[in-house]
């Protein structure tokens, strides 16, 4: 018996053979399937031609002498001839039908063989844009393209983990849905999947189980997979891709959506290390900056006094009247109290840094602090109008509260214009005092730096200061427990704002147990 | 007996200012003040100082202003730039536009004298404009 080859173009092309095709060409289904046609159409016209010759030999019988003779001996040849013939028919339509499923497998194999090149070529793709490109928004809208035209999805979405708790949609494509959403850890699909680390077959039965009780979310795409990207042990979110209508994902699909989370996530890591070093040497470049303004404006800044106090020991040692050296002599005062304060700004930040110097929360009175505060503002020429309740308690530190006060008096009255207005304003849990100016303003992109240390709107340090000043008051205001920001004030100006919390976080809790 | 020299003071700082005009005036000049650029070219122009004595960093217009100004004239007083400012570019710009001497502060009231002596002592161009 001849061995059948084992490849399957030689296996077909050998039933071809065996089935009577002789075509130069590989058959077709279609070919065979017209052969197989044509061979029962022979085997119908030989049997009704033998059938139909025995019934005109039975009739003849009668008349033809040479045939009546002897009867059986054409019976049994007919006979013999219609079975030989079935026989070679069947044989035949065995090799067709061997070779019309040799042919069926071929075609799935080509097509599985298709898919299998266009997933390389699309991992390849992918491998080849994750590499180029190094920015995480890139390489994530990169992944979800390359994803998409894998699977043949219609959306997508990228989910990392902001920390432990949390997973954020960080990129999405094919739909507008669910952009910035964020998920707990082990609640809904992804944040299981993020849990089990384990790829997800999203079916209607499964949405069903775990989107129970949610009937106000947003519906999901009935197919859809989740996948978890994993590097080096860790995991740094899922994927998950949707299928378009009419269509549905396979175990197959969820296969390869795995096997090409595995370089996504390894990019992922990678544009992360690289925003990491990017944002490092930012702020490398940063403090460097602020190190090279902090001397220049200190420097500026202690160089002035001294100046003025030189000057006026030279000055008295002159043959000058007596009321001039008392002039003097205040200067000399003056000026060295100006140099201690800034000793003490420069002192009082570095403690905010070491948060060395914690204040001691307990309740106090904001109303009345901002009443003494205006107070002394307007003896030391600076005016302040000021719009507080009766009064008002807030959790704070008495001494940090008088010194955020007077910083932000001075700021406005430095930075802004006048008339200056301190007001306090009462919520449920929270205290907001502001202090506004009628000045230009804070540029929205200084909002955020001007609370830097060393960070000066104005260059050129024509307004004396180190900009230490809000650095100062951010720092104290956070010991405090609380915010502080700047905005536009109603009407121009800026409106600088401190938040403050009214109780602890234990007053809370007693005051939830007493109801 | 020739007049007294003047020296005009251009600082944004009210006690520099008034130190100076006290030792300026007791070593025998003649001290008129400015608290910025703007007041320091008028007074300039009233009344042509033979040495000025010049801040940088001011409000409404800068030392770098009124320098860049005196550069423009053919006859101008002697300019002694006195500033906070420490950088060899900043020093390096006031003496492209002109600047005579570049004194840092915090300085020693008795050198600024001497220098204002020597400035006005030396014949490389009239004093006056």
């Amino acid at each position: 018996m001849d061995q059948l080859p084992v490849g399957i173009n030689e296996r077909i092309r050998h039933e071809a053979k065996v089935a009577g095709l002789r075509s130069k060409r590989k058959p077709s289904i279609e070919m065979v399937e017209r052969r197989r046609m044509q061979l029962w159409l022979v085997v119908l016209v030989v049997m009704l031609g033998l059938g139909a010759a025995a019934v005109a030999v039975s009739m003849a019988s009668g008349t033809a002498f040479w045939i009546t003779g002897q009867p059986w001996i054409l019976a049994a040849a007919a006979a013999a001839l219609a079975i030989g013939f079935c026989l070679y028919a069947v044989e035949k339509e065995v090799h067709l039908h061997r070779l019309s499923r040799l042919l069926v497998d071929e075609r799935v194999l080509n097509g599985a063989m298709a898919k299998r090149l266009e997933m390389n070529s699309a991992l390849f793709n992918a491998g080849k844009a994750l590499n180029s490109v190094l920015d995480l928004d890139e390489v994530l809208d990169a992944i979800l393209a390359n994803a998409l035209v894998l699977l043949g999805g219609s959306s997508g979405s990228v989910m990392l983990l902001e920390d432990e708790e949390y997973l954020r949609v960080v990129a999405i494509r094919g739909s507008e849905i669910g952009r910035d959403t964020r998920v707990h850890v082990g609640e809904s699909i992804a944040g299981r999947v993020v849990q089990a680390r384990e790829p997800l077959l999203v079916t209607q039965e499964v949405i069903d189980r775990e989107l129970s009780g949610h009937a106000d979310r947003v519906s999901a795409p009935v197919s859809s997979m989740c996948v978890p990207l994993e590097n080096r042990g860790q995991v740094l979110g899922v994927i998950n891709i949707n299928c378009s209508d009419n269509q549905e994902f396979d175990t197959i699909d969820l296969q390869v959506l795995s096997l090409f989370a595995e370089p996504v996530a390894a990019a992922i890591a990678k544009a992360g290390l690289y925003e990491a070093e990017r944002a490092h040497v930012a702020q490398l470049l940063d403090s460097e900056r602020m190190k090279t303004q902090f001397v220049a404006s200190v420097g500026h800044e202690l160089r002035t006094p001294i100046t003025s106090i030189r000057g006026a020991v030279a000055a008295s040692r002159r043959d000058i009247g007596a009321e001039q050296r008392i002039e003097l002599l205040e200067m000399i005062e003056r000026q060295s109290g100006r140099l201690q304060t800034m000793v003490e700004e420069i002192l009082a930040s570095a403690r905010v840094d070491e948060d060395a110097g914690k204040p001691v929360l307990r309740r106090v009175d904001l109303s009345a602090l901002v009443r003494l505060a205006a107070l002394d503002s307007s003896v030391a020429g600076r005016p302040v109008e000021v719009i507080v309740p009766t009064s008002c308690e807030v959790r704070a530190d008495p001494e940090a509260m008088r010194r955020i006060l007077g910083n932000l008096i001075e700021n406005a009255h430095k930075y802004g214009a006048e008339p200056v207005r301190v007001t306090v304003q009462q919520a449920d849990t929270h205290v907001v005092m502001s202090v506004v100016d009628q000045g230009r303003g804070v540029a929205p992109d200084d909002r955020e730096r001007i609370f830097e240390r060393f960070y000066r709107t104005d260059p050129n340090g024509i307004k004396p200061g180190m900009g230490l000043g809000l650095a100062i008051v951010r720092g104290l205001v956070e010991s405090c427990g609380g915010t502080v920001w700047v905005e536009d004030a109603p009407g121009g100006g800026a409106a600088f704002r401190v938040s403050l919390r009214v109780r602890s976080n234990d007053e809370l809790k007693e005051e939830a147990s007493a109801q | 007996m020739p007049s007294k020299p003047r020296v005009l003071v251009v600082d944004d700082e009210p006690d520099v200012l008034l130190t100076m005009r006290l030792i300026l005036e007791a070593e025998g000049f003649t001290a008129s003040l400015a608290a910025d650029g703007e007041t320091a070219l008028r007074r300039i122009a009233d009344e042509h100082p033979d040495v000025v004595l010049l801040d940088l960093m001011m409000p409404v217009l800068d030392g770098w202003f009124v320098l860049a100004e005196l550069s423009q004239r053919v006859r101008r007083p002697y300019v002694v730039v006195c500033s906070a400012k420490t950088g060899d570019a900043d020093r390096t710009r006031a003496q492209d536009l002109g600047a005579d001497e570049y004194v840092t502060k915090p300085f020693d009231p008795e050198d600024l004298v001497a220098l204002i002596n020597t400035l006005l002592a030396s014949a490389r161009r009239p004093a006056r404009i």
